[in-house]
């Protein structure tokens, strides 16, 4: 009797165990709320950027010219205050790093600005001691967990990685053949990530890798017009597909696993979104730029 | 005298082949020795005038109708016993390359009584028109230019088939039957000094000589397509280039748009006072990835027609374009500058204007297009953040749907936001 028990659990053990972790792993998309506006109401315009962890989330709202900063609880912000420097025209990505500095790409300027935590202007962080010139045009930029500047250089077809004062480390350059990079992600173990707008395809340089391959073909009918990517803890790599107005999500292997959400103006739809951010959560915000709000899914 | 001792076996097997093939057609049909084709021209009397012709189709001269017509019965017209390209292809075995890397539309098609009379013709080939003039009936755009132009290429003159394939090609696209600049160079000797001279001894023999030089013929001299740049004009070369001795004598002075950013900075400069900057413009190539720093046939220098420029990239949005219901005109005439920006724009999508109803303002009096309000104080009903705009029922590049609408019908697209009116 006790053995058939056994195996009964083993069993059910080995049936339920690959379900339970896929359920871990992907997150499933339930709209949790949406942000739309400041504590004041005043309304988000564009908003283009995002960075979060499981205590804080902070906004681009590009087209207000400001950041917005939110504090997080289980997922729900509590209260947001703006930051608003002169030095900053149009927010386009931001990230912040472990001692609360806030990185800010100026999409206008097309140069990184630094900020305090309180917010207020430090410096730009212009990179240092490049070995081939000065030639560079930042498209996007993101921090490892070491807080490494990781930036898209699309001018000079590389992603240049400078240490957390912006001293240059090296260098990768882009892929042979590509259309064209819109952002790019650093997974935790240090792989790369680039997004191709223009073939719809993800390519990755893994941890200690010289150069790029693609891990994804050219993939149209998935993916519109992708111009943002993130990787969140697990290493599950998720693309937003601007101009289809959704998220598409792979291993990083290459290997599909699904596309969420779809195209509207509707509460849980995307329209135009720019970027997204997953914290240790599995709270997922997206940049629904066109949409003017920030919709939060779990 | 060797020859003809190899000629007449090959003549002799071509003949014995000729002859089976039509007694074979004419077997089917049990038809009396003397009834092939014969019979036919009993009732189709006048069909004898065109044996008069100088080129007939060989199973034509032998008699054999029957090789592709069925006198009883068929399944397709003129009682063909196939389809015109199986029928044609039948024999003419060659003509459709395995590994074709462009093919003339009318083969593809299976058109081939376009060009060609399958009885007989005052042309060789049995074309229904002499020389170019056949290719001009359809390709009539290219028979105005080659008529107009003031400097004209011979090859052209002489005849299309100097350069394409009429029907496919192994080697090249657009038929042609090398690839550039190999075609080119048949002729052209890359090596004599008059060719060195002209091209100011920049070494452009791998060069694509189409980027630069019309080969149909043009109003510039040196075929030079009709629209130049000033600097190239000029022979000013070394503006952009390395000098011509130099071990990269092609290598361009800067990269991206700070080649371009010497002669026309106040321009570069008022695009990145902007806000938004076309991502392209900033990249590696920069300029180039739209223009032709040398010549062009289009406006402001573009490589290609304004659609296929931005389709390289947006190649979605043209896509959509293609499988829309109705079509915009400004987006079908492929004018997207009329409502964007291609350069740079403070405003999203690098729109023209702030407002989206002030876009489609420019040619639609929205004001007079219906009752229902649009403008900023007027909250869409499903997003409190957004407004009314045109944008809000309508999507410019064209949906699937009739007037680019988002939904298939009237009561879709007003519930989606009244939603209190759904029955």
């Amino acid at each position: 009797m006790s053995k058939i028990l056994i195996r009964g659990f083993l069993l059910i053990a080995v049936f339920f165990f690959p379900l339970q972790s896929f359920a871990e792993e992907v997150i499933r998309f339930q709209q949790l709320l949406t942000i739309y506006a400041d504590d004041a109401e005043k309304s988000l315009l564009r908003p283009e950027g995002l960075d979060c962890t499981s205590a804080s989330l902070i906004v681009a709202d590009t087209g207000n010219n400001r950041l917005l900063k939110f504090a997080l609880a289980d997922g729900t912000p509590k209260g947001a205050s703006e930051i608003k420097v002169p030095e900053l025209t149009q927010p386009i990505r931001v990230q912040v790093n472990s001692k609360g500095e806030i990185l800010v790409l100026d999409g206008k300027k097309r140069r990184i600005v630094r900020l305090n935590p309180a917010g207020q202007f430090i410096g730009y962080l212009d990179p240092k001691g490049l070995p081939s010139g000065p030639d560079i045009v930042l498209r996007s930029f993101k921090l490892d967990r070491q807080d490494n500047i990781y930036i898209l250089d699309v001018f000079s077809g590389r992603v240049l990685i400078l240490n957390p004062e912006g001293e240059y480390q090296k260098e990768i350059s882009f892929p042979e053949e590509y259309g064209f990079f819109s952002d790019l992600a650093v997974a935790p173990g240090g792989g790369i990530f680039l997004i191709d707008s223009v073939e719809s395809r993800v390519f990755s340089a893994p941890e200690g890798s010289k150069s790029f391959s693609p891990i994804t073909g050219r993939v149209k009918d998935i993916m519109s017009f992708p111009t943002g990517i993130t990787v969140d803890g697990k290493g599950l790599i998720y693309v937003v597909d601007q101009n289809g107005g959704s998220i598409v999500i792979f291993r990083q292997d290459g290997s599909f696993q699904g596309r969420r959400l779809a195209m509207g103006w509707r509460e849980g739809l995307l329209y135009y979104p720019t970027q997204m951010c997953v914290n240790n959560d599995g709270d997922a915000f997206i940049a629904d730029r066109n949409n003017n709000r920030i919709p939060v899914f779990r | 005298m060797r020859c003809r001792t190899r000629l007449f076996p090959a003549i002799l097997i071509v003949s014995v082949l000729l002859a089976f093939s039509s007694a074979e057609s004419a077997d089917k049909f049990k038809l009396k020795p003397d009834a092939r084709g014969k019979n036919c021209l009993n009732c189709h009397v006048m069909f004898k005038d065109k044996l008069n012709n100088p080129y007939i189709h060989t199973p034509v001269k032998t008699g054999d109708c029957t090789g592709c017509h069925n006198p009883h019965t068929a399944a397709h017209e003129k009682f063909l016993s196939a389809g015109i390209k199986d029928i044609c292809l039948k024999c003419h075995t060659k003509l459709l390359p395995e590994k074709a890397v462009s093919t003339h539309k009318p083969v593809a098609e299976g058109e081939c009584m376009k060009c060609h009379d399958p009885h007989s013709e005052k042309n060789k080939f049995n074309l229904k028109k002499p020389g170019n003039a056949l290719c001009f009936e359809c390709h009539k755009e290219m028979g105005d230019l080659v008529s107009k132009v003031k400097f004209k290429h011979s090859p052209v003159e002489k005849g299309c088939t100097n350069c394409h394939s009429p029907h496919a090609s192994t080697a090249s696209v657009k038929q042609l039957k090398d690839q550039v600049p190999g075609l080119c160079l048949k002729c052209h000797d890359a090596k004599k000094a008059v060719f060195q001279n002209m091209h100011m001894g920049y070494p452009v023999a791998g060069s694509q000589c189409t980027s630069c030089h019309n080969p149909h013929g043009s109003d510039q001299r040196g075929l030079l397509y009709n629209r130049v740049h000033s600097p190239f004009a000029k022979k000013m070369c070394k503006e952009c280039h390395s000098q011509p001795s130099s071990p990269e004598p092609l290598k361009l002075q800067k990269t991206g748009f700070e080649l371009c950013q010497k002669c026309h900075s106040p321009k570069i400069n008022e695009f990145f006072s902007k806000n938004r900057v076309h991502w392209a413009l900033l990249d590696k190539k920069g300029c180039l990835n739209c223009h032709n720093p040398h010549a062009s046939n289009q406006e402001g220098l573009l490589k290609k027609p304004m659609m296929i420029i931005c389709g390289q990239c947006h190649t979605d949005t043209v896509e959509k374009i293609k499988k829309a219901e109705s079509k915009h005109p400004p987006v079908q005439e492929g004018n997207c500058t009329a409502c964007h920006s291609p350069h740079s724009s403070d405003q999203l999508s690098l729109l023209g204007e702030a407002s989206v109803i002030d876009v489609c303002g420019q040619c639609h009096d929205w004001k007079q297009h219906s009752m229902h309000p649009i403008g900023p104080k007027f909250t869409d009903k499903r997003n409190r953040n957004l407004t009314v705009t045109c944008l809000s029922c309508h999507r410019p590049h064209g949906t699937e749907y009739k007037r680019m609408m988002f939904f298939p019908n009237s009561t879709d697209t007003c519930t989606d936001c009244h939603e209190q009116l759904k029955r």
